[in-house]
């Protein structure tokens, strides 16, 4: 698709966030070719991105105008639909529409359920979840909204494995382990030394670990114990590695040793938290451990939600809410706390809260992922998506 | 053998008989599992109640496995031989899942020509999961059918959920038809929007009190509970 030099340099300051240059090149853009479908799609993203919902809704709404294929428009136009409330019946149109646009795009009907959902067209819903899950099971936020729904008609037990499943599926979860070591992200080495200090290795092995290769994660873990078997951030690691392999048991002998040895020990506290969050009638046993987790890293979102989470286990509404709570306002965009404190808002008759808190997590969830960008591409690239 | 776990968790295992622990452990490293719920049995039996096992018994034990390993003691087929075994045995530690039975039992439904049904179920799970025997009566139910349920079951407890103005003014007809019928002594609760922002109509619909979520439900029915047991006690 051609585009001028003007509508590039706009694409190029909106990628970087630099929001008003990136309008004025807009502009300029359109001043050249007011007929360029992308660059009004990009207007409504950014006043999108601004809180500007009237002008994203004109902007994307005239981008769709001039070319009905114009998927990244869809997108902002939902999105400007759903965040201004009170418009369910275009917002699922859009998403229909976007569905239709892009029939790939397993986000289109996630949001179309969220927009049923909101429209009280509860079976919709769940058939557009489902779906979802269909094209993409790994898709945490059908889970969170399947959980959601499943709490409204069932009850929190029925809902609290779903919100469980939606959250293992969120690699959110394991960035809190990665964080908790305090080192930080890189890519494995390769080729460290047996004879290299501990903490080189030790760093060696993490940075397998968050690459997932986790049997050469604990093969350094081995060498660090064979020389030092009291090694407890040594011992927690190997306890994440095998956690992630689903061995929970031995995950759990490793987490308790390491606790044993170092009862302070972040790392072990998430492994042993997640082992026990796992296992049905441990919630009590979480919620102790996930407790001191949350107060020896307080600014770790993860940690409040994940003990929010079993509290909900334990049925104590009122401190889950402060958890998720304490979680949102840490990272407001993080998805997982908000659909948790959906879910409380619900068990307390907040519907309309509870909703606006699945709409911004919708709004975050697509940026986290950059759908927007993803459909602009494709879009520019093969002029339709 | 390594006894670090052994004597880091000392508190956690002091009721727990000498050598019980190291014996689940040796049971896990020799894949005996017979061996192992025979220690779990042994050690219930001696006293340690079944809320007490996962923490005193089974997680010393894991510890014991975790420190082996590390120490090289077992190899890695063994530790994972150990954990499956530690798997069959795990049912046989876990704490109780279900809560105690109150004892109490809740009628509760949506009143007629009311169909929000969100707030009832997530009381209803939220009730039933904490050990109350509750019958859910559904959405659009009448005054006479929660009077029915209620001699059927001796409940002491009706929760009627009503989200419009009308259906939870028609609250009274069940106060009206339960004291009618003798049966003024059921605490009867409410919950819903109109209820929640009118504090004053609750009281005119005759209803004990107000339910305005779950953790409230909870709190009040604890309340309720309580009442009911000094009640009879008295």
């Amino acid at each position: 698709m051609p585009r001028s030099q003007q509508a590039v340099i706009a694409e190029g300051l909106a990628r970087q966030g630099r929001v008003a240059e990136a309008v004025a090149a807009c502009y300029e853009a359109l001043a050249i070719d007011d007929r360029d479908p992308a660059t009004h799609a990009l207007i409504a993203e950014l006043m999108l991105g601004e809180d500007f919902y009237d002008e994203a809704i004109a902007a994307a709404t005239q981008a769709i105008e001039l070319d009905p294929d114009c998927s990244p428009a869809y997108l902002a136009l939902g999105l400007a639909y759903d965040r201004r409330g009170g418009m369910w019946d275009q917002s699922v149109l859009v998403w229909h529409e976007l569905a239709e646009v892009v029939p790939d795009l397993v986000i289109a009907h996630v949001q179309l359920g969220e927009a049923f959902a909101a429209a009280a067209f509860d079976e919709e819903a769940r058939d557009s979840w489902k779906r979802a899950l269909e094209l993409d099971p790994h898709q945490s936020r059908a889970h969170y909204n399947l959980a959601i729904d499943a709490l409204k008609r069932e009850g929190m037990t029925t809902a609290l494995p779903l919100i469980r499943t939606a959250g293992a599926l969120d690699p959110s979860q394991d960035a809190l382990f990665f964080s908790l070591t305090g080192l930080p992200a890189r890519e494995p080495f390769g080729d460290v030394a047996a004879d290299a200090p501990r903490e080189v290795r030790y760093a060696e092995a993490v940075a397998l670990a968050r690459a997932e290769d986790f049997f050469g994660a604990v093969d350094v873990v081995r060498g660090l114990l064979d020389e030092a078997p009291d090694d407890a951030k040594a011992l927690a690691l190997a306890g994440f590695c095998y956690l992630k392999q689903e061995a929970t048991n031995e995950a759990m002998a490793c987490a308790v040793r390491a606790l044993a040895l170092a009862p302070d020990m972040t790392e072990g506290m998430y492994v042993l938290g997640t082992t026990y969050a796992q296992r049905p009638g441990l919630a009590k046993h979480a919620a102790r451990v996930f407790l001191a987790l949350a107060k020896a890293s307080p600014a770790e979102p993860l940690a409040h939600v994940l003990l929010a989470e079993a509290l909900l286990g334990l049925q104590r509404y009122r401190q889950a809410r402060a958890a998720y709570a304490a979680a949102v306002a840490l990272d407001p965009s993080c998805v997982r706390a908000r659909f948790g404190l959906a879910a409380v808002l619900f068990s307390e008759g907040s519907y309309a809260e509870a909703q606006w808190h699945i709409r911004r997590a919708a709004y975050y969830d697509t940026k986290r992922l950059g759908v927007f960008w993803d459909l602009f591409d494709r879009y520019v690239e093969g002029g339709a998506a | 053998m390594a006894c670090g776990a052994r004597r880091d968790d000392a508190k956690e295992v002091e009721r727990v008989p000498d050598g019980e622990i190291e014996r689940l452990y040796r049971a896990f490293v020799e894949t005996d599992p017979a061996t192992a719920i025979r220690v779990v049995e042994q050690v219930r039996s001696s006293g340690v109640a079944q809320a007490e096992l996962f923490d005193a018994l089974y997680v010393p034990a894991l510890a014991m496995l975790g420190d082996a390993w590390a120490r090289r003691e077992i190899d890695e087929l063994s530790f994972t031989q150990a954990a499956v075994v530690a798997e069959q045995v795990s049912s046989f530690v876990m704490p109780p899942l279900a809560r105690p039975d109150t004892g109490v039992s809740v009628v509760l439904g949506v009143m007629h020509r009311d169909h929000h049904s969100v707030m009832k179920n997530i009381i209803a799970g939220a009730l039933k999961e904490a050990g109350y025997r509750v019958f859910d009566l559904g959405i659009d139910v009448r005054a006479s059918d929660f009077l029915e349920r209620v001699e059927e079951t001796g409940a002491r407890v009706v929760v009627a959920f009503a989200e419009m103005l009308a259906t939870a003014r028609a609250v009274a007809g069940v106060r009206d038809l339960l004291d009618a019928e003798g049966r003024s002594e059921v605490v009867l609760l409410v919950c819903g929007g109109p209820f929640a922002a009118d504090p004053s109509l609750a009281r005119s619909v005759g209803a004990n009190g107000v339910i305005s979520s779950a953790q409230g439900a909870l709190d009040v029915l604890e309340r309720v509970r309580r009442d009911l047991l000094e009640k009879e006690a008295g």
